[in-house]
């Protein structure tokens, strides 16, 4: 039976300086965090403050998996797929053009711009940088995006598609964002996360170790239906990353709970996968399932469920 | 999360609605397209006087001309409305994934929030909450990937099913045409364009149009038309431009995943936009997949509904589940002088009646290399 597992994680952020730091505290942040000096090389010039994060925390977990060396990636390029979630990824560049052309001309728009008008820009950009082949794949899915995300780059590894997916998380801050935030005093997360996801008879077969595995998952009308789904018939889980507001269930009401977004900010499409680093991350220490679950109950609400890695099916 | 021990050979399309600017309902897009019927028209909802560009294959829904928000998920929800009743499962998609395809999905009423001070919160960005409030559907997925986004959707929606995690999808597609997008690909085509004219030697580029498209796919039968695959991948070569060796590699891809021989398929449903990159690069690729004796007929649907970009790929699934049950090919309109590099392909200038054509492929690409192919087969009803 075929089990994903994650296998790397990386972040970019200015108040996170290793995907522990999701888990525990924020670092201060420090007076300047610049993607592109970190990253270095080529192409970056033109790119968005959202795809040169991305880029980063791709990096950064695709290198902790195992997958990249000197001289690029260790796997054929066909093995690998992308997936990303982001809901203000690209906002600046499609406001900024249009306020332009409502102002003046045509004219007035910058040519430049035009790949960054495309929201898939994120994902497209990491698959060129480390010459990903595998399907690719943009999620803006709103604030449960990051963990739909998550199940959807599991749903390529088991449909066979492809045995490895880098998936990342990732909202910039800039004026279009702030200016349409829901909530205009609140914080906002200026980051990226990223996990490796793979088979575990992949991951297994390269020498990589497994860190933790998708469990359930559901995406209900409710939060409670959304955590009942994702548990199945399991124990309860030993953490559960979830907002404050969000009453809990019955089935995580006695749950040590962890809320992400009021330690790091709004954190909106990158929220789903800045879970499931913590909850790699915890899992390296603790050995009960963390649940994550995020979303909006008008729209929907998603749950997933980690659990120990390599345990018997 | 595991998979199911054995997948499907293939997958039922019951069901298919689509919205266009030429024509409303999946039926009568099929008509207006072997009529040779263009939504093309000078632009309704953008102010012409700020671009260099003036026509579009817009939607004319507006009222009094005046853009409002909102106008894609409307779409949207429309042509699922329509598949669902095609499919006969009922309104209610509770226990059913939605999962839609979108280039640029509610984008032009951020525009409008940002240019226009129009209302439009965030919970609207995406589509769940419309479908949840019309359908009551909650398992719904938006994937923003450029140009091939709906097909992409469909080879994912297959893939749920093929793990067993589901027995039947909704999949969809939809954009509408933003300031952004629309400007900014004026700005960078050497010359105004005034229609879609795919292959044609004195074509000039591409103009975009409003459209949405959904199917039900599930697992048996009966089936409008049978799903035989769907390929996925990315060129990881340039941002905009498309690569030759990452469109025949997911041509390749599709046919192999559906077992068949290229000359198996009778006809193909390129993504032909009327760029002088894409056409001619999509050409030589069919030129050199296709290089047997036994060759298919080729037609391009923008020439009629302008690039519905997202929204394409699984407008174009829509019409080949047309072509296969009425035998009839609609033409690629506008077409005169072929292109060196499309010469040699047999494309379809007339509607054509072709009673025996039984196998389609349908082909999107898009911005960053993202492409997918699917193979579809005549079905039982």
């Amino acid at each position: 039976m075929m089990h994903v597992a994650v296998v790397g994680t990386g972040v970019a952020a200015r108040v996170l300086t290793s995907p522990g730091d999701v888990l525990g505290q924020p670092v201060d942040p420090t007076a300047r965090f610049d993607p592109a000096t970190l990253l270095g090389g080529r192409g970056l010039r033109y790119k968005d403050r959202a795809t040169r994060l991305g880029l980063l925390a791709a990096n950064r977990a695709l290198a902790d998996a195992g997958l990249l060396d000197a001289t690029g990636t260790t796997v054929p390029a066909a093995s690998v797929g992308v997936v990303v979630s982001s809901n203000l990824g690209n906002l600046d560049t499609v406001c900024r053009t249009a306020g332009a052309i409502a102002t003046g001309s045509v004219t007035d728009a910058a040519p430049m711009d035009l790949p960054n008008a495309s929201s898939n820009v994120v994902a497209s950009s990491i698959a060129i940088r480390f010459g990903l082949r595998g399907p690719n794949v943009m999620v803006c899915n709103g604030p449960s995006s990051g963990l739909d995300a998550a199940f959807l780059a599991a749903s390529l590894i088991l449909a066979c598609r492809v045995p490895r997916v880098v998936l990342v998380g990732v909202e910039p801050v800039n004026d279009v964002v702030e200016h349409l935030a829901d909530d205009p005093a609140g914080d906002l997360f200026d980051g990226a996360a990223a996990a490796v996801l793979e088979s575990e008879t992949s991951a297994t077969a390269r020498g990589a170790v497994p860190l933790a595995r998708l469990g359930g998952y559901a995406r209900r009308t409710t939060t409670d239906a959304s955590v009942d789904r994702a548990l199945g018939a399991g124990p309860p889980p030993g953490l559960w990353f979830a907002g404050r507001a969000t009453a809990a269930p019955p089935a995580v009401a006695d749950v040590c709970r962890k809320d992400l977004e009021a330690e790091l900010g709004a954190a909106s499409g990158a929220l789903g996968v800045l879970q499931v680093v913590a909850g790699t991350c915890w899992l390296g220490a603790e050995a009960g399932p963390a649940l994550a679950t995020a979303g909006d109950p008008a729209d929907g609400v998603s749950s997933l469920l980690l659990t120990t890695a390599g345990a018997a099916a | 999360m595991t998979p199911a021990p054995h997948a499907a050979r293939r997958w039922s399309i019951a069901g298919i609605g689509a919205v266009a600017s030429n024509a409303s309902g999946a039926g009568r897009l099929f008509d207006a397209l072997c009529a040779g019927r263009s939504g093309l028209s000078p632009l309704r909802g953008f102010d012409a006087g700020r671009f260099r560009t003036r026509h579009a294959y817009e939607i004319d829904d507006r009222p009094a001309g005046v853009d409002v928000p909102g106008r894609a998920t409307q779409w949207l929800c429309d042509a699922v409305a329509e598949a669902v009743r095609d499919a006969g499962i009922g309104a209610d998609l509770s226990e059913i994934p939605v999962l839609v395809g979108t280039g640029l999905r509610e984008l032009r009423s951020i525009e409008l929030r940002w240019t226009d001070t129009a209302e439009f919160p965030s919970s609207r960005w995406h589509f769940g909450t419309a479908l949840r409030e019309r359908f009551g559907a909650a398992t719904t997925y938006t994937v923003c990937n450029a140009c091939s986004a709906s097909l992409y959707t469909l080879g994912m929606g297959a893939d749920l099913l093929a793990t067993g995690a589901e027995d039947t999808v909704v999949v969809a597609g939809v954009d509408s045409i933003t300031t952004s997008m629309f400007g900014l690909m004026d700005r960078v085509q050497v010359d105004p364009v005034d229609r879609v004219r795919p292959f044609d030697r004195d074509r000039r580029g591409v103009l975009m149009g409003d459209g949405a498209a959904a199917v039900v796919l599930r697992r048996g039968g009966p089936a409008t038309c049978w799903l035989r695959s769907v390929s996925l991948n990315c060129d990881a070569h340039s941002a905009t431009a498309p690569d030759l060796a990452g469109i025949m590699a997911a041509i390749e891809d599709a046919q192999a995943r559906a077992a068949i021989e290229p000359a198996d398929v009778d006809v193909v449903l390129t993504h032909g936009t009327g760029t002088a990159l894409n056409d001619d690069v999509e050409a030589i690729a069919l030129a050199k997949v296709f290089a047997g004796p036994t060759r298919p007929l080729v037609t391009a649907i923008k020439s009629m509904t302008g690039h519905t970009s997202g929204a394409s790929g699984l407008m174009s699934v829509v019409v080949a589940a047309q072509i296969l049950r009425a035998g009839r090919i609609p033409p690629i309109a506008g077409l005169t002088e072929p292109t060196d590099e499309a010469r040699d392909l047999r494309l379809v200038t007339d509607t054509t009646t072709c009673p025996d054509v039984a196998l389609a492929q349908v082909q999107a690409f898009g911005f960053g290399g993202v492409n997918a192919v699917a193979i579809v087969e005549k079905g039982d009803r």
